[in-house]
């Protein structure tokens, strides 16, 4: 990595030291984005007890950037996964067709005119991003083993079907249902809730919780299959809970937040440019830098018009895309 | 050490293997060639757990491969597939210590040991000047060395290597020989490689194995196989033995 490097041992096997600068960044993210916004509040009224800051604080801002950093860690953590599994440096969360799963169950909901009842786009979405997973592995498995080849393709194939019938979808929706559903498809956090914040957790903490477990596995597998079976890795089992953890992950950020770009893709590769190439270290470094660029991105998205929310999704790249050129114009 | 006993291996009915039977014993430079296609690197795998045979039974010092725990086999024997490559390029002493993965429990990190192990395997390997050097910045042959010392990490008894000569230049498929000669004799272990080359083979090995259309058509001393009618019956190539080495016939 030539004279460029944050790594705190010489082995570089550390992890503590990476991870607290990350946490400590992500706090210092998480303060600075509830601090602004449309509305001018700060924290200081809202703990002298000034109703409407508390209001803004509590219910509309503090579920949002935790909602954000939810997000982003599940997205990172997410395409970390998928690149390692499938070993292709372009995976991202939506690869294996959940993004396109997840927008057709909302198109369809949009386009039956349901778009409006609360709660019923992100059930639907979710068991879209699910059943597509689902079905791009019946695809690609055969006598006991999922190729990645045939798991890209089929996922590929797949989201060009998805986004045929959204096309159609649209088609047969009501204009005023329209803007809605283009919102979600671009991903926003607008509207979030606490309970939003919980779902969210527990999925990030069961599949963060599972893909520890089998990280030194995956870092293995990094070499490839028949290396990693060589090693006494039990490969297919590995898929299994690796595909399992990261689809499930990303179709529960989808249904709360649409799909949110380039956060799965782009932090992982940050990440790499850093620090080792070592899943062990990449998937907790992802995961924190995922939450910290999508809380930024959001609360850029929310400040840089003064009268209308901007799309997230443009915003991770707005703010990622420098950051990584930089890097990789730094690194070897 | 190792038996091999009728085994057979087949890819959705195309037949790879086919009733192999064989012994190897500790402490052997054994060569394993044969045309293309002709069961090699499946018979690796097969030898790597990598595979189940579909048919017949491996044993490796007396059980079953079948029966060992997955981590313990790993830490006995070592293989090297033909073209390994991680998909994102890394550091040698990072590739090289992560051989040193079956004696870690699962939330386990390397130890200090386990790296003075990894830069011992380089030193061994002669390339100890590579390890902070990234993959993608080594020529072929170094990353060949790194790849050895990754195996060579975990102090296995038997070594397994498919085509680790090839697309190397000629005075590293000496120094990648001798390499290989001086572990068998130094530590005892055996070493099994697969190889195209058999001139080199023959010049270092201990033995041949021989394979024809997945199964085993000689298992014999290197002086056994570099006889002219041997070489035409077996590999089609016409050639003459001159100082034990294989010769065509050109003219010009």
């Amino acid at each position: 990595m030539g004279t460029f490097t944050l790594t705190a041992s010489p082995r570089g096997r550390r992890l503590a030291g990476p991870m607290f600068l990350l946490a400590a960044a992500l706090l210092i993210a998480l303060f600075v984005a509830s601090t602004f916004g449309t509305t001018a509040v700060s924290w200081r009224e809202a703990f002298a007890g000034n109703v409407t800051a508390r209001t803004v604080m509590f219910d509309l801002r503090l579920p949002r950037v935790l909602l954000a950093a939810l997000v982003g860690a599940a997205l990172a953590a997410a395409g970390v996964t998928f690149q390692t599994l499938l070993r292709n440096p372009l995976a991202d969360p939506f690869i294996l067709g959940v993004s396109g799963g997840a927008a057709c169950g909302a198109a369809l909901c949009t386009a039956l005119g349901l778009a409006r009842v609360p709660g019923l786009v992100s059930i639907v979405a979710f068991v879209g991003a699910c059943t597509a997973t689902a079905g791009v592995f019946l695809l690609a498995r055969r006598r006991e083993y999922t190729d990645p080849t045939r798991l890209l393709l089929s996922g590929l194939v797949l989201n060009a079907l998805f986004s045929a019938i959204i096309l159609i979808a649209f088609a047969l929706s009501k204009a005023s249902d329209l803007t809605a559903a283009l919102r979600w498809m671009m991903g926003t956090l607008f509207g979030a809730t606490w309970s939003d914040v919980v779902l969210l957790l527990a999925f990030v903490v069961v599949a963060l919780v599972a893909l520890v477990t089998i990280s030194g596995d995956l870092r293995m597998l990094a070499f490839g299959e028949d290396d990693a079976k060589s090693r006494g890795v039990d490969v297919e089992r590995v898929k299994l809970i690796g595909f399992a953890a990261a689809s499930i992950v990303t179709g529960a950020a989808v249904a709360v937040s649409g799909i949110v770009g380039f956060v799965g893709l782009l932090v992982p590769h940050l990440v790499r440019l850093v620090w080792r190439r070592d899943f062990r270290i990449l998937l907790p470094l992802s995961a924190l830098g995922g939450a910290i660029l999508l809380v930024l991105a959001d609360l850029a998205s929310r400040v840089a018009l003064p009268t209308s929310e901007l799309p997230v999704g443009a915003f991770t790249a707005i703010l990622g895309v420098p950051f990584f050129l930089s890097l990789l114009r730094r690194s070897r | 050490m190792l038996q091999l006993r009728d085994v057979s291996f087949n890819y959705d009915g195309v037949i790879a293997v086919r009733g192999v039977t064989a012994e190897v014993a500790r402490a052997q430079l054994v060569g394993l060639v044969g045309p293309n296609g002709s069961g090699k690197s499946t018979l690796l795998k097969l030898l790597a757990r990598v595979l189940a045979p579909a048919a017949g039974a491996i044993e490796f010092e007396g059980r079953s491969v079948r029966d060992w725990q997955a981590k313990e086999y790993a830490r006995r024997v070592g293989y090297l597939p033909q073209d390994p490559d991680p998909t994102f390029p890394m550091r040698a002493i990072d590739v090289v210590v992560s051989g040193r993965a079956p004696f870690l429990g699962r939330f386990q990190w390397e130890s200090d040991a386990d790296y003075d192990e990894a830069a011992k395997a380089l030193s061994l390997c002669d390339a100890a000047d590579l390890a902070d050097r990234y993959l993608d910045e080594m020529s072929g042959g170094e990353r060949k060395r790194v790849f050895l010392a990754r195996v060579l990490a975990a102090r296995p008894t038997l070594i397994l290597l498919d085509e680790p000569l090839a697309s190397l230049d000629i005075s590293h498929v000496q120094q990648f020989s001798n390499l290989l000669r001086d572990i068998v004799n130094r530590t005892q272990t055996t070493v099994l490689y697969a190889t195209h080359d058999l001139n080199w083979a023959a010049a270092y090995c201990d033995r041949m194995l021989v394979m024809q259309k997945g199964a085993l058509a000689l298992d014999a001393p290197p002086s056994a196989l570099m006889q002219p009618d041997v070489v035409r019956r077996l590999f089609g190539f016409d050639a003459r033995v001159v100082d034990g080495w294989l010769v065509p016939p050109v003219q010009r």
